[in-house]
């Protein structure tokens, strides 16, 4: 017999415990879980209703990070980029142009850039979900979509970590501590970057509000172009799973390991606690990492706009070469380029575009000189500005997919390999969701050419 | 004229061929060292197991036993009669003392790394028998010491095998194939063959390990059915062929029949939890037991999963949600529907 030694022992602390607790503790009533839990719990984990209450809920939560990020975003931006930029430059006007260029139009307006962007979504997801953890509800995730993860040779609770990757890819990584089977929790470690993370979501309402929207009467395309970042968020989700079954199959083959999920009783979140604890130990961390990511980014950008090869700058230089690649992919040099410096954080996708677009157009009028990172006011100037730039509904489309795959920004993979403390794990995580991403980009830009 | 940068290639080579220790020529005769080292011990490992089962060890038995050809097999032998290990007199292979004693080591050392493997890593299955006959040449006795220690000193590997005691024999290997067991007649499953690796893969698949209560029914047509486990099984007989049984005295097949399984309760019912299946071990079994999985415990359906599977269940107080693999290994008893009463409230 195995175990046996402890066996016994555990049997008999057991027996010893509950001779005590019969003795001891008296049970009014009945030991019956309150009915008001039991009522909840049928309702939430019911044949019928467990799926869709899960989806409504984490799409309202989407929604609400959405819609309440933008404004204090723009209060941010405002203050950050508004009142303080052109303080700070005023204040290095005595320095050379170049290194007053680096250092306040490179380096600090990327920071100011992503800390907008960033830190609103941030300050009211993060919350919300610690809020939902805190209720007792992620368990019954779990629960309900155990069966899913389980047939693609996955653990259940990587669902935890795959919707804590939807707020942010890098505390989805660490989330999957949860999981103890090291096979399985690599599993969840690379295929969490599916998971569309904040950082994305607005490059995704962006271009989905601008190109497939408008494809549609005006008042249909609000409920378009949310359908289609919805798409594309499940579709993450069917290449987490789809992924985690090659994996399973393939290079992390083993075992299903045990599985034995613990679903407490629901409590009354404590809500002052819950938000000052996401605040501090998620919030201002993940966000800290990203600052620190996004410093060396900025001067990389604005180098590559002031620099110049042959005549050009480096950033066009540069986009030559990718342009073809770019084209075939449906896409176009300016995005690849885009992708490439904004491995730092998904948030400067956007605001690096448009940059690059004035850059390669040469398109007068807009923006505040090279290397500078900026957003226009109204969405039919960024989308003349991007036709300008020869994009299409391909190219938007294609964009869509391709934030959705590709590499993870540094903040994450250096995550991974804190998580893993292995270089082939994370070179691995790096890597497949990008060859993932030129692989579909490449096949939707074939089929529609076919098409088209 | 021999110019001075071929001198300091050819210096440079000869550094990195004839470099004590880290050289190729070092590291290559070290290499082969090992692989001697290890085909005597695997020679000695069978002829070990050759004399606790009552079988004649012969230089053909050695060569095929190690895969290699027979002259080679000659020469190994003749090698470890040279170094005392073993004695060829009197026209018969025999192990003399101090080859019997690392025989014994290298037995215990697989059979311990086996045991660790199970138990406190998540190594498949699969791969125990090839990573233990690579780690029992690298563990000296002190490690297999340690090792035994850690582990609590087992007295059976995951395969049902008896783990020799420091110093003491080998016992012989018990037990008959299944093949030959009775019909309706339950029987104790007590060994599992782990090589070849697809005919273990396949059993170990099924659910089958050492310490199943087993009772075959039906041999025909080439197919050996038996009911182990709350489940009927069937195998072919050259899988049953590695699944050693012994006689279970005072077991009627009807207990076995009568058996029932967690994964067995309804929604709406209750039972008295009798006992782990011996097929949950390691982390698995101890992560049960945490949880009051243990003898005794009265457990109910709470919820079953919108899927289907995974089910909730409530123990002790709290609710438990496990998949069906992991509650067919918790043997239940008294099943009975819970009072309408006690259910509302």
């Amino acid at each position: 017999m195995p175990g046996d030694v402890h066996e016994h022992l555990v049997e008999a602390i057991y027996a010893d415990a509950a001779r005590i607790a019969d003795r001891a503790v008296s049970r009014p009533g009945h030991q019956a879980r309150p009915t008001l839990d039991r009522a909840l719990d049928h309702v939430l984990t019911s044949r019928i209703w467990g799926f869709p209450i899960m989806l409504l809920l984490f799409a309202l939560m989407f929604w609400l990070t959405i819609i309440g990020s933008n404004v204090p975003s723009g209060w941010i931006a405002d203050l950050l980029v508004g009142k303080f930029w052109p303080l700070l430059r005023q204040a290095a006007s005595g320095l050379p142009w170049w290194l007053s260029g680096l250092l306040v139009d490179g380096m600090y307006l990327s920071t100011a850039w992503v800390i907008s962007v960033m830190l609103p979504p941030m300050a009211i997801f993060f919350p919300m979900f610690t809020l939902l953890e805190d209720f007792g509800y992620l368990p019954r995730v779990a629960f309900n979509l155990d069966r899913a993860f389980k047939k693609v040779g996955a653990h259940g609770k990587q669902s935890m970590s795959l919707m804590m990757g939807f707020g942010c890819n890098a505390a989805g990584v660490v989330a999957a501590r949860i999981i103890d089977s090291p096979r399985e929790r690599l599993i969840a470690i690379i295929t969490n970057n599916f998971s569309l993370c904040n950082g994305r979501w607005p490059t995704q309402i962006l271009i989905a509000t601008l190109f497939i929207g408008s494809l549609v009467p005006a008042h249909w395309a609000g409920l378009v172009s949310a359908g289609a970042v919805t798409a594309v968020a499940l579709l993450g989700i069917g290449f987490t799973l789809a992924v985690s079954w090659g994996l399973s199959r393939t290079v992390l083959r083993g075992e299903v390991s045990a599985f034995s999920l613990e679903l407490p009783p629901y409590r009354p979140p404590r809500f002052w606690q819950t938000l000052y604890t996401s605040l501090i130990d998620r919030t201002v961390f993940v966000l800290w990492r990203a600052v620190v990511f996004a410093v060396p980014a900025g001067a990389a950008i604005w180098l590559s706009a002031n620099l110049h090869v042959n005549g050009v700058t480096l950033a066009q230089f540069l986009m030559q070469y990718m342009d073809p690649v770019g084209v075939v992919l449906g896409l176009n040099g300016v995005i690849l380029l885009a992708y490439i410096v904004a491995i730092p954080a998904n948030e400067i996708v956007i605001p690096t575009v448009l940059m690059l677009t004035v850059l390669v157009t040469g398109n007068q009028g807009v923006g505040e000189g090279a290397g500078v990172m900026f957003e226009l006011d109204s969405p039919e100037a960024t989308k003349n500005l991007l036709q300008a730039g020869g994009w299409t509904l391909l190219t938007a489309v294609n964009l869509m997919l391709f934030s959705l795959l590709h590499n993870p920004c540094s903040t994450t993979i250096y995550t991974i390999y804190k998580e893993t403390g292995s270089v082939k794990w994370t070179t691995v995580a790096a890597l497949l969701p990008l060859v993932l991403g030129f692989a579909v980009t490449f096949g939707v830009a074939t089929v529609w050419r076919f098409l088209g | 004229m021999i110019s001075l940068p071929f001198i300091v290639s050819l210096l440079i080579i000869a550094v990195l061929l004839f470099w004590p220790d880290v050289g190729v020529v070092a590291r290559w005769r070290e290499a082969r060292r090992r692989a001697l080292r290890v085909r005597r011990e695997d020679a000695l490992k069978h002829v070990l197991k050759c004399e606790v089962n009552g079988q004649v060890p012969t230089l053909n038995s050695v060569a095929g036993a190690l895969h290699i050809r027979d002259g080679k097999a000659a020469e190994l032998l003749a090698d470890m009669e040279a170094h005392g290990l073993v004695t060829l007199g009197e026209g018969r292979l025999r192990l003399r003392q101090p080859g019997r004693e690392l025989a014994l080591h290298v037995v215990r050392a697989h059979r311990l790394w086996e045991s660790y493997l199970a138990e406190q890593t998540g190594v498949a299955e699969a791969k125990w028998h090839h990573l233990a006959e690579r780690k029992e040449h690298q563990l000296s006795p002190e490690d297999t010491i340690a090792l035994a220690a850690r582990l609590g000193n087992p007295l059976q590997d995951p395969h049902g095998d008896t783990i020799p005691a420091e110093g003491a024999d080998l016992p012989a290997d018990i037990g008959q194939p299944l093949n030959a067991a009775p019909l309706d007649t339950p029987v104790l499953i007590s060994h599992i063959e782990d090589e070849p690796e697809a005919v273990y893969k396949q059993i170990q698949a099924l659910g089958l390990r050492p310490g199943v209560k087993a009772c075959i029914f039906s041999k025909e047509n080439g197919c050996i059915r038996f009911w182990a486990d709350g489940r009927e099984h069937v195998l072919t007989p050259i899988l049953a062929n590695n699944l050693t049984y012994v006689p279970l005295p005072g077991t009627t097949p009807e207990d076995l029949f009568d058996e029932e399984f967690l994964s067995e309760l309804q929604a709406g019912e209750r039972a008295r939890m009798l006992g782990l299946s011996t097929a949950c071990r390691g982390a698995e079994r101890r992560r049960l037991l945490d949880l009051g999985f243990v003898p005794g415990t009265m457990i109910e359906v709470d919820l079953v999963s919108p899927a289907g599977d995974p089910t909730a269940y409530r123990v002790r107080g709290t609710v438990i949600a496990l998949r069906r693999e992991q509650a067919r290994l918790i043997r239940i008893g008294n099943r009975e529907t819970i009072p309408m009463e006690t259910a509302a409230r």
